[in-house]
């Protein structure tokens, strides 16, 4: 005892992901660290302030974290700032209007932890974001940090770690699901040098945000992973290709690998075990299919990113013709625990054939929209209706958008189905690198694929026919379902086409592209023969396919929907039945919003 | 080691394509991107085949698919020949102006295009042969620009390329002739730019560019003395082997006259 009185600290963690930083999450941070200044010595708390990564909900943001209390405040604003100061920090009682509100039990949660949306997930890869500062490598060494690097380098030879990696059944989390330690061994058996690592961080889906979130939430996990993987293979040097809209993760990842260097985990002789690796950040154009490993790797070496035949895997010839190893960013991440836990502990973790877990972003018509990571083998009913809280607002459930826009549709019979790379793929859509959608009853399957396939058809690259001229002719199809020109052997055409896109392209992204017609057409083939052959979209969405009526039983005659129409198409008289002029109405869809009887309702194509 | 190829047996080494062993055994493949002379596009995706392998079934590009195992391969299988038919109704759709592409189209046995926008005057496939030879030829003064639908071949800013040296390797190397060159009065223009063309000092046939005989002087250091067209090079070249076989032979009857004498 030196006889000090130990002062107690308190760690007040917000979130700067992107989602709270939107949120004005960086105002409450200098807010509160300037509060923390102004405080004189002799307190008897000290606060620690923390800008972490995402914590996932984003939907609550920006999210404020106070421990050991383990308090948990959603949706802070600035004002809120000095009542968190003052009585929880200081004092440390709890604003109970600040907590969570558990979606479907109605009650607020203190702890994160207790919360629905958190209490099924299990984090792997996502294990330090939230907790840490991306920018502190201290703060990812004190919860454990490269002690895998350690223990690979100086415990394992590169061969126990390929076997390690090998045995723990990681598959790659970018979408195809290859086995992580299969593409290692092949890598290190090539005899032929330099070899390479790379790191895929060129995340492209519409609303998807998991190797984002990690790379700015926590870089050092990646370059950890990277290192011992490049330890296993051979290689000494590596890539980390990040989109460049991401400029919070180009920024994090830099620092990261600065601070990597000063201690010595990168560099020469690599915490003095003779090992060495230089890792690099390359800055990607933005284009969605340099996600493809073989683009990805013409555009790090300078040329047109297009991808090229695989015949003769990269693991040979990859990145200037050299063996190379591409893992994605949530792959790379998981490495260093299966190191540190061990493979028994890491296999133990999901279904037969699919190991660990899988990182989401759960967006659409959820309650609890934002990132999440649970076991493989979840059912996507557990992680809809229970991580996500259900259906956000009055509709229903009508289909799950799984993989990215090249993924598949999954409607209600399949919602049972356990989430791991087969049993998706044998519902025709697939992991992809984690993008879920949920829609609900106000969408319409026609138009969600026709709105996939055209992005696909922007973002093709363009080299191979099938894929450039095949998805265009398919989307052209689509939009003249949409528009009601739709003719009685289109859907025969579409699945003609789809075969020879799926087939004949030269890439994954041809390959998987007809995925968003194919389910539609497998699971909701009754909406296209709507749009064909009654010319009417049953969701009400397609514009030149939908016209609104007034249920006369239903009206109560409130006027509202009159009130809020934009273009002045609705008539009648308070207490009476309201009426809708269909020549001057736009089909917004206003008043079927408003209406709190749903007096509104959908017919097909207006006749006048 | 073997392979065969629709039932049939055949030679084929290591790592050789499937396209080149079938052709050299008479196995018609149709292709558009395909040239010897700049190899390993595998972009038209015409030239397809089904291949089986270790008990799998997969579909390939026959120019770019190395034979490492015993494989076997069928060039026209029912689903190839329905996939090739579909492709080649997309290439038709979008360059229904191109003469390869008629010609195939009516091999094919497909119909006039009904469903599809198509643009009547459009040639060009998008194969990416032109590119590449003018890669390979060093001057790279046209790329693809843009990606997906979008996509299409020019020069930077579509403007008369600086780099081009007026050589129309592209031009020969189009499957599609959707490369255009005019000649007129000593000028050839090929992208947008007009070139001065110089005469050949023998036949007095114009025949190069300025900045083609720039380029080979200053990039390849070759110094043509004299300039000649490839036909009066020929005739050149010939006639020097004549005069040169003709000593040959004097001196050779020379020699044999003088061990006759010494016998």
């Amino acid at each position: 005892m030196n006889g000090m009185v130990q002062v107690p600290r308190r760690t007040v963690l917000v979130c700067c992901g992107t989602g709270c930083l939107a949120n004005n999450s960086m105002e409450i941070y200098k807010k509160l660290k300037d509060k923390a200044a102004e405080l004189e010595s002799g307190f008897p708390v000290i606060p620690v302030l923390k800008a972490t990564g995402c914590n996932g909900l984003c939907e609550r943001g920006p999210i404020v974290q106070v421990l050991p209390d383990d308090i948990f405040y959603c949706k802070v604003s600035v004002s809120d700032v000095d009542e968190i100061f003052e009585r929880t920090i200081l004092k440390g009682d709890v604003i109970e209007r600040l907590l969570y509100l558990d979606a479907s039990s109605g009650k607020r949660v203190r702890s994160f932890k207790e919360s629905e949306f958190y209490k099924k997930q299990f984090k792997i890869a996502l294990r330090n974001i939230g907790q840490i500062d991306p920018s502190c490598i201290d703060d990812y060494i004190e919860r454990g940090g490269y002690e895998a690097l350690k223990k690979a380098l100086f415990e394992m030879s590169p061969e126990q770690v390929i076997s390690e990696i090998e045995r723990s059944g990681l598959r790659g989390r970018g979408g195809a699901g290859f086995p992580t330690g299969y593409k290692w061994r092949q890598c290190s058996k090539t005899n032929d040098f330099p070899k390479y690592v790379v790191c895929n961080g060129d995340e492209g889906d519409p609303g998807a945000f998991m190797d984002r979130s990690i790379m700015e939430g926590d870089p050092h996990s990646v370059i950890e992973g990277m290192i011992i993987g490049a330890y296993a293979v051979g290689a000494e040097k590596g890539f980390i290709y990040i989109r460049d809209e991401y400029s919070l993760a180009v920024r994090n990842v830099s620092k990261a690998i600065e601070d990597a260097y000063i201690r010595g985990y990168l560099g020469r002789d690599i915490i003095g075990s003779g090992f060495s690796l230089d890792i690099e950040v390359v800055r990607g154009g933005g284009a969605f299919v340099c996600g493809e490993s073989t683009a990805l790797m013409a555009s790090i070496e300078g040329r047109v990113g297009e991808p090229r035949v695989k015949y003769i895997r990269s693991t040979e010839k990859g990145l200037w013709g050299k063996p190379t190893v591409l893992n994605n960013v949530e792959t790379w991440a998981n490495v260093p625990v299966i190191i540190t836990r061990g493979v028994e502990w890491f296999s133990s973790i999901g279904t037969e054939k699919s190991k660990g877990t899988k990182v989401f972003s759960l967006v659409g018509k959820v309650k609890n929209t934002g990132l999440i990571e649970v076991p493989m083998g979840m059912t996507l009913r557990e992680i809809i209706f229970g991580i996500g809280g259900g259906i956000a607002g009055s509709g229903k459930f009508k289909a799950v958008q799984t993989g990215g826009p090249s993924g598949g549709c999954i409607p209600e019979a399949l919602l049972d189905l356990p989430v791991d790379f087969d049993s998706l793929s044998d519902a025709g859509s697939m992991m992809g690198s984690g993008g879920m959608i949920v829609m609900d009853d106000r969408t319409c399957m026609v138009e969600v694929a026709r709105y996939y396939l055209k992005f696909l058809s922007e973002e093709s690259c363009g080299k191979c026919t099938p894929c450039r001229e095949g998805i265009r002719r398919m989307l052209e199809v689509l939009e003249d379902i949409c528009a009601g020109e739709g003719r009685e052997e289109d859907i025969e055409l579409l699945l003609e086409l789809s075969e020879t896109v799926k087939e004949a392209s030269l890439c994954g992204l041809g390959k998987t592209a007809p995925n968003p017609v194919l389910t539609t057409i497998k699971y909701f083939e009754s909406e296209y023969l709507a749009h064909i052959k009654e010319k009417r979209c049953p969701a009400g969405v397609c514009k030149k396919l939908t016209s609104y009526r007034i249920n006369a039983d239903l009206c109560r005659g409130c006027g509202l929907c009159a009130k809020r129409c934009p273009a002045g198409a609705i008539s009648g008289k308070q207490g009476k039945i309201y009426e809708i002029d269909q020549g001057i109405c736009t089909v917004c869809g206003t008043c079927r919003e408003v209406c709190r009887f749903g007096a509104v309702e959908v017919a097909g194509r207006a006749t006048e | 080691m073997k392979v065969i190829i629709d039932d049939k047996e055949f030679e084929a080494e290591y790592g050789e394509y499937i396209l080149d062993v079938a052709r050299r055994n008479g196995i018609h493949i149709p292709t558009l991107c395909h040239s010897d002379a700049v190899p390993g596009q595998g972009s038209c995706r015409l030239c397809i085949v089904e291949v089986y392998e270790r008990g799998k079934n997969k579909v390939v590009v026959s120019c770019l698919y190395p034979i490492t195992g015993e494989i076997k391969v069928y060039t026209n299988s029912e689903k190839i020949h329905r996939m090739r038919r579909n492709i080649i109704r997309l290439l038709a759709a979008r360059a229904p102006g191109s003469e390869y592409i008629k010609k195939l189209k009516e091999e094919y046995g497909i119909p006039e295009e009904t469903r599809f926008k198509v643009d009547e005057k459009e040639k060009c496939v998008l194969c990416g042969l032109c590119v590449k030879a003018c890669e390979k030829l060093g001057s790279m003064a046209i790329s693809t620009v843009n990606r997906g639908a979008t996509k299409k071949v020019a020069p930077p800013f579509e403007e008369p390329p600086v780099d081009c040296i007026g050589c129309t390797s592209c031009a020969h190397v189009c499957p599609t002739g959707a490369i255009e060159v005019r000649e007129y009065e000593g000028k050839r223009v090929i992208w947008n730019r007009t070139f001065e063309l110089l005469k050949c000092t023998s036949c007095g046939r114009y025949f190069i560019t300025r900045e083609q005989y720039e380029y080979m002087k200053n990039r390849h250091g070759i110094d043509m003395k004299e300039l000649l067209c490839d036909r009066c090079r020929q005739k050149s070249t010939a006639e020097k082997l004549v005069s040169l076989y003709k000593k040959l032979l004097v001196k050779k009857t020379l020699f044999q006259c003088y061990r006759l004498q010494k016998d």
